[in-house]
């Protein structure tokens, strides 16, 4: 029901824009009125992979160029009719998709978007070389409406606005979803989403294959409004950029922007090349190019989401009155007598985690050398040890970012050695890093429920469970606030609470405390003590000592890769390897 | 009003919500019959991008065609009514192209007949609109698909791509033959991937040069515009043709190409085929003893006989000479007038028929056959001109009687 209700702008818009297409006579406008529609679905097909999962394609001309050249030789050589090869175009298009995020998805940031680049124009060389270079849909006079050819152009006009309305139920689906959420994970930090359990290749293919889909959709559908394809037409490097344009223009990452992008651009466009054209050709570009220019600099972000913050601005003042995040957060501190409960009871003797000589090289640095050691169940454990001892790297091997190239790190007494992170966060270990990267336009709750999908088979009960998480770490009174509006201290039991919805049974914390004021540390600390109470073991590297004293229960140190000691916190802090390590032999010797 | 309309347009458009029936109306202006109001013809040509000056030569062609068509009493079987042209920039891609054809059919209801688009590709957008509007629209584009798709409105004037290269090579080789005493024996190729000059390819490939004797010793396509031609030519001069054929449709790749020719001192006789190394332009650059001898096969020139028209265009707009983009433009103004006596009527479908029907005897000024056309609509008897740069100007060496220099073989 309440995705209905999110659709209710969008159908608004479908209904009033229908009116127009109906009223409007005049076959030129007409047309325009449907490559408006056409632009916009290619818009949120570069939405659907480049918006969401922050991977830039400059290659979306690629899937709209197959589905262009398949509906026009099917119909030539197998006498198809485009009403078979929409359908067909999108399974072309997913195919295609698939077949190049296999290869491409290996790249990231500018190397990913270069090597999109590459397949399009591949592609039209081969079109030419296949001696294609211009074909034209046969004009069918008998029952010409089975080959989707229309006399009256509203129609086009019609059918365009229903393959939106199909593309915008499906991207507001996905984007509601586990899927959506995954993208947006990946988009944030792609690390973090992996060590939350989001599978992130199969996403990403995911993703590639349903934006290859709507993308070969599209370029069938153009192919029938404008007849006449040639390689550079479906395969240019405009139609590429067409995407990123009007998606840029109207906002990336939501279903709105490639929309007010290509209501506004496309028409644009067209007017200045028929008004201003005809007196000095070639003006219409000029001013094109400054007017996105210009525009791009005042909402870097698209028209879209300079609305929204626009509009938020405006409702601060009332915002102001809820609660400041340390009210939050004083309930779970008021519990922490439960949180101190003697580790006696708190550990049990079960052996959770058994890590086996790992050793990690880097080239000729050996990060890590031959460490074990062994957690038991509802231990805290500090892992302690100067700056460049191995400590994140220790974790990156736990956790599976990298592979130990010798030992074991047995859960359960199962190996994990070299296994996908999400694969880790899965079988029960979750993580936070050291660079907080939320998405800052979600809520707290959002942030969070990524955090939980790996143990929720609905999205009610991945809510549920962000809830509860949320809870624990005692930011429900601001669960509905943005990411950008919270301090370092709700940043950080943030992360916390996306760990723990992963319902791990261990927790690695990497410098959760970085950062914090003695009072603020003082309020996180309390929040993992009380995790730790309900039985998670926790693994914490921390640098500020004293709050660490307070909190593990055992240390583990650390120092040139190598594990220097372990042992009680009043033990270690008088240990003189230890103060050697971290102060200097001078003072050792006064220990 | 247009402009007006075009406006309100955009405004409806970007606030679609905000509808309140504002659909614009058609225009009409108020000629009604009999009357003697002008008659509309259309020219839809790129005035801007890469093809823009192709078009604004065609723009120049229409415009005294409609002057001395309308000077010689316009079309007196509708009481003398003169005709009247109306430009619309057909921009430089296929989508722009089919956008402007729409533009021009619901813009001007009264049009009775159109003229363009240049580039095949644009043709092609082009008609799939005219046609379904029943507006006949004259072509000077080659590709021979335009008119093989069982169009009733559009007539191709010049001869088609296919045509043109099974024409030209053996009056080539012929001439090479006749001024040195031996037939070329290799070939080489370079090409752009437009669709005229691929067809043109194609029909070499299929069979005609092989028929020559002519064998392919290197052959590249490029994608206009071209950033640097060396490459290119330095696998012209590895190869050692003895003859280089050379198929350019943008004036800038073949200026690139026919400088680092000279730059490389490669000095195999070229034969091009299109307008695009025999632009003015190419002086802009070049030295005219440069591409003194180069040859090309374009589909209409400036013919003997014309030297009138031609100095008319060189006073007029600043043109040396009279291109094919000006003369078959110019000479479809004359067509329409001949159709337009036959007709006799304002209506497009009427047009279109006598076109089809026309018998307008021999062709003055498009080169050889006569003024019909078959049932596909092609020019019946469409031949071609070939033309050689001489003393830094490109001019007519065949057809023979409408030759303005004899032609000469140029030495390596």
């Amino acid at each position: 029901m309440a995705f209905l209700r999110s659709l209710l702008p969008y159908f608004t818009f479908a209904a009033g824009y229908l009116v127009v297409a109906m009223l409007v006579e005049n076959s030129y406008y007409q047309l325009i009125i449907t490559l408006v529609l056409v632009w916009a679905s290619f818009g949120l097909s570069w939405n659907m992979l480049s918006g969401y999962t922050g991977l830039i394609s400059f290659g979306h001309a690629s899937f709209f160029g197959l589905g262009a050249f398949a509906t026009v030789l099917a119909q030539i050589h197998l006498g198809w009719s485009p009403w078979i090869m929409l359908p067909v175009s999108a399974l072309i298009g997913a195919l295609a998709g698939v077949l190049i995020g296999l290869p491409t998805f290996r790249l990231r940031g500018h190397y990913f978007a270069l090597s999109m680049l590459a397949y399009p124009l591949a592609m039209s060389y081969v079109f030419q070389w296949l001696g294609k270079p211009e074909i034209t849909i046969p004009r069918v006079l008998d029952h010409p409406a089975l080959f989707l050819q229309f006399e009256d152009r509203r129609v086009y006009s019609v059918l365009a606005l229903l393959l939106l309305t199909v593309i915008v139920v499906i991207t507001r689906w996905i984007e509601r979803t586990r899927f959506g959420m995954s993208l947006v994970a990946i988009k944030q930090n792609e690390a973090a989403a992996e060590a939350a359990g989001v599978d992130t290749l199969r996403w990403k293919l995911k993703a590639i294959a349903v934006s290859g889909a709507i993308a070969g959709a599209v370029g069938s559908f153009y192919a029938v409004v404008i007849l006449v394809i040639t390689p550079s037409s479906v395969f240019g490097m405009l139609v590429s950029a067409q995407a990123l344009t009007v998606a840029m223009f109207g906002g990336v990452g939501t279903v709105w922007g490639p929309i007010i992008g290509a209501t506004v651009l496309i028409p644009i466009a067209e007017t200045l090349h028929a008004v201003i054209g005809s007196y000095l050709p070639g003006i219409q570009g000029v001013i094109y190019g400054l007017a996105i220019i210009i525009l791009i600099i005042a909402a870097p972000e698209g028209v879209f989401w300079k609305g929204v913050d626009l509009i938020r601005r405006r409702r601060v003042p009332a915002a102001g009155t809820v609660p400041s995040g340390a009210g939050g957060v004083s309930r779970a501190a008021s519990v922490e007598p439960a949180g101190g409960a003697s580790p006696a009871s708190r550990i049990s003797d079960r052996i959770m985690l058994d890590v086996r000589g790992v050793s990690k090289r880097f080239g000729g640095l050996r990060a890590v050398r031959n460490v074990s050691f062994q957690v038991r169940k509802g231990e805290i454990l500090g892992i302690i040890g100067p700056n460049g001892a191995g400590k994140t790297t220790l974790f990156n091997l736990l956790n599976g970012f990298q592979k130990p190239d010798q030992g074991q790190v047995l859960l359960h007494g199962s190996d994990l050695a070299g296994c996908r992170p999400h694969f880790a966060c899965r079988a029960g270990i979750g993580r936070t890093f050291q660079v907080m990267r939320p998405f800052k336009r979600w809520s707290v709750a959002n942030n969070v429920k990524v955090g939980a999908y790996v143990r929720a088979a609905s999205e009610e009960e991945a809510r549920a469970i962000a809830r509860e998480a949320v809870a624990q770490v005692g930011l429900s009174a601001i669960s509905d606030r943005p990411a950008s509006a919270l301090t370092t201290k709700q940043l950080r039991l943030l992360e916390l609470a996306r760990a723990i919805a992963g319902r791990p049974e261990i927790l690695l914390l990497d410098e959760t405390l970085a950062g914090l004021g003695s009072e603020e540390a003082k309020e996180v600390v309390a929040v993992i003590r009380t995790l730790a109470a309900t039985g998670l073991t926790i693994l914490i590297i921390e640098h500020t000592m004293q709050a660490m004293v307070q909190l593990v229960d055992r240390f583990i140190v650390l120092d040139h890769g190598q594990l220097l000691t372990e042992g009680l916190p009043e033990a270690i802090v008088k240990d003189p390897r230890v103060i050697e390590a971290y102060l200097g032999a001078k003072w050792a010797a006064h220990a | 009003m247009t402009r007006l309309r075009t406006l309100t347009f955009a405004a409806l458009a970007a606030s679609v919500v905000a509808a309140t029936g504002a659909a614009p109306a058609s225009a009409q202006t108020t000629t009604g019959p009999g009357q003697i109001g002008p008659l509309q013809i259309g020219l839809i040509a790129p005035l801007s991008g890469i093809y823009a000056r192709p078009g604004q030569v065609m723009k120049m062609g229409a415009e005294l065609g409609i002057e001395d068509v309308n000077a010689a009493g316009g079309i007196k079987c509708l009481g003398g009514a003169p005709l009247k042209l109306v430009t619309i920039d057909s921009g430089d891609s296929v989508e722009k192209a089919t956008n402007a054809a729409q533009r021009m059919v619901a813009e001007y209801p009264e049009l009775v007949g159109g003229t363009g688009s240049y580039l095949s590709s644009f043709t092609l957008a082009v008609t799939e609109v005219t046609e379904r509007a029943n507006l006949p629209l004259l072509t000077l584009s080659y590709s021979d698909l335009i008119t093989e798709r069982g169009f009733k409105t559009v007539f191709q004037t010049s001869a088609t791509a296919g045509a043109q290269a099974s024409i030209a090579l053996p009056i080539i080789m012929d001439l090479a033959e006749s001024e040195t005493g031996r037939r070329p024996k290799t070939v080489a190729i370079i090409t752009d991937n437009t669709a005229a000059s691929l067809s043109s390819v194609k029909r070499m490939k299929d069979g005609l040069l092989q028929r020559l004797g002519l064998e392919i010793v290197m052959e590249e396509t490029f994608t206009p515009p071209l950033a640097d031609a060396s490459s290119l030519v330095q696998r012209v001069r590895t190869s050692r043709p003895d003859l280089l054929l050379f198929l350019p449709t943008v004036i800038s790749d073949a200026n690139l190409i026919l400088q680092k020719l000279r730059e490389f001192r490669v000095s195999v006789p070229t034969i091009s085929f299109g307008i695009a190394i025999a632009e003015p332009e190419v002086l802009n650059v070049m030295d005219a003893r440069l591409v003194e001898g180069v040859m090309s096969a374009v589909a209409n020139w400036g013919v003997k006989g014309q030297e009138a028209l031609i100095k008319r265009l060189k006073d007029r707009y600043g043109e040396p000479w009279m291109t094919q983009n000006a003369i078959s433009t110019y000479g479809d103004m004359w067509l329409f007038k001949t159709a337009l006596e036959k007709s006799c009527s304002r209506d497009r479908q009427k047009l279109a028929e006598a076109l089809r029907t026309l018998d307008g005897g021999p062709s003055q000024y498009y080169p050889g056959g006569t003024i019909r056309f078959d049932d596909k609509g092609r020019r019946i008897g469409a031949s071609l001109t070939i033309i050689q740069w001489r003393d830094g100007v490109p001019v007519t060496i065949f057809p023979t009687d409408l030759a303005v220099a004899k032609p000469v073989w140029p030495k390596p």
